[in-house]
């Protein structure tokens, strides 16, 4: 258990564990990604019990350490293998049913041809059951010591720099409150929701894309989003800012900007505001849903989210639509950061294979609607000019730079 | 699963939970179960291997190196002492290989 007093003890030295945790990369590549890390752990000393590396903290207890790590290894190497071995066992099953591996079909036809081959799910089963590891071993050790990760967040949550604005009286629907990518209490329910998620995140970031530990993904996007024509940014609105990685990243960018991460999860938002003090990031957060903000007509210069859309309901997507249209001044800049869309129900059969899966079994509910509609038409149906020569922030998501008119 | 905090304000609503343990998704329930497992004893194994990664790396800051590890010559006491541990630890882990597994689960209670 974590004493309390641990909260004023230096941090830790962290070499050792950086090494270890990028042992899949070599060590010349290693070497220069901590080159590349700025560590902020005078800034941060005392602030976690086994200290920082970089702006990451590190797991509470050495064993969740090892745990985490092993999901990590897990994810780059038996979850692809399985994924190999998965995606030939249903190449064949097509083939079995004269399926044309080119053709579109149905999430109820993916589902059908499902049930004639369980070797095909095995990917599915392990990469599952890595992540289900995962979150429970997280979320373990801080409700173990939950008396210590409370005691920080009731410490921070009337210190700034940044606002924290918390509802606890608020109507949280129904469609906020599953459990996306099977975390155990989503990001309503669990009072360490934010903490799990980051540290969670990290690992599904490194098996899928890149390291992210020290908000790599985020600031890289933060840095390419565009802003209005007219060069004036005096305030951005991050809507489902989860534990504010952009928003913090946004802040950085413009440090002089008055800075906005909503979000609907309060002990998501309580630990992003947390963590952006900690970084000395005046970042604010309220406790808001993306379908009313509560910010005057036109207050932002520029409006953005970060993997929000896919996570909600489609009617839900429109909603928010309108209410950043209401929220952002003419001239500013709207920039959802989400996947691409296919436009339509039906995908190829692989392409809905790995879609279905993740919407029926890694708690991606509203995955489906989000992939059938056209995201990018909406938003331009809705007040907002398409820049369509602008590139995507990041690689593979949609390029959705608009223009509020 | 809701948060343990029952007597502080911790912001949170109850969730609508993902019954993932619902899920059978290689042909027969008992093999996800294995193969859950085998997940999890992996997870726990790498955590044990890992600790004493660091705990090596620790004992070597004190001087006593990898080197000397490998090369420690056990008493004899500690020997018997280990391949008591390690024969417990094989009957655990291992020890079902040797079961007399042949009967359906719907076999009829045996007569005396």
């Amino acid at each position: 258990m974590i004493d309390r007093r641990q909260l004023f003890a230096g941090a830790a030295s962290a070499s050792a564990v950086v090494a270890s945790t990028l042992k899949w990369q070599s060590a010349e590549a290693a070497e220069k990604l901590m080159a590349d890390v700025p560590s902020q752990a005078g800034a941060l000393a005392g602030k976690y019990p086994r200290g920082v590396i970089g702006r990451m903290p590190r797991l509470g207890s050495l064993h969740t350490e090892g745990q985490y790590d092993f999901s990590v290894g897990f994810r780059v190497t038996a979850a692809r293998a399985a994924s190999k071995a998965s995606s030939a066992a249903f190449t064949r099953l097509l083939e079995r049913e004269g399926v044309d591996p080119a053709s579109q079909m149905t999430a109820e036809e993916v589902r059908q041809l499902i049930q004639k081959d369980p070797e095909i799910t095995l990917a599915n089963k392990v990469w599952l059951t890595n992540q289900r590891m995962m979150w429970k071993a997280i979320a373990d050790h801080h409700h173990a010591n939950e008396d210590y990760y409370l005691s920080q967040m009731e410490a921070a949550d009337n210190v700034g720099p940044g606002k924290l604005e918390l509802a606890p009286n608020m109507d949280v629907p129904a469609e906020c409150r599953h459990e996306i990518h099977i975390q155990p209490g989503g990001y309503v329910g669990d009072a360490f929701a934010g903490h799990i998620y980051h540290h969670g995140t990290n690992s599904f970031f490194i098996g899928t894309r890149a390291h992210n530990e020290q908000d790599e993904i985020h600031k890289s996007a933060a840095n390419a989003l565009p802003i209005p024509a007219d060069g004036k940014v005096r305030r951005i609105n991050i809507y489902g800012c989860g534990p504010g990685q952009l928003t913090v990243a946004l802040k950085e960018r413009f440090p002089d900007a008055e800075v906005w991460g909503t979000e609907i999860g309060g002990p998501m938002i309580r630990y992003g505001h947390m963590r952006a003090n900690n970084l000395n990031v005046g970042a604010n957060f309220a406790q808001r849903n993306a379908t009313d903000q509560k910010f005057p007509d036109g207050y932002f210069d520029i409006v953005t989210s970060f993997l929000a859309h896919h996570e909600m309901p489609a009617a839900t997507t429109l909603k928010v639509i309108e209410e950043t249209n209401r929220l952002t001044r003419r001239g500013g800049v709207y920039y959802p950061i989400d996947f691409n869309t296919a436009g339509g129900p039906t995908l190829t059969p692989q392409g809905m294979f790995g879609l279905w899966q993740d919407h029926r079994w890694n708690g991606e509910i509203w995955r489906l609607e989000y992939s059938a509609m056209d995201f990018t038409a909406e938003i331009g149906k809705r007040g907002f000019k398409h820049m369509k020569d602008t590139p995507p922030v990041l690689r593979g998501f949609g390029a959705r730079h608009f223009v509020r008119v | 699963m809701a948060t343990p905090a029952k007597t502080r304000q911790t912001y949170t609503v109850e969730a609508i939970p993902k019954n993932l343990t619902e899920g059978a998704f290689l042909g027969d329930p008992s093999i996800d179960r294995m193969m859950s497992c085998m997940i999890a004893i992996g997870t726990e194994l790498w955590a044990t291997q890992y600790r004493l990664k660091v705990m090596e790396a620790v004992m070597a800051t004190k001087g006593i190196t990898n080197e000397s590890i490998e090369q420690y010559m056990p008493s004899a006491a500690q020997v018997a002492d280990w391949e008591r541990d390690r024969d417990r630890f094989v009957d655990l882990t291992f020890g079902a290989l040797g079961d007399d597994a042949h009967l359906p689960a719907y076999a009829p209670y045996p007569k005396s």
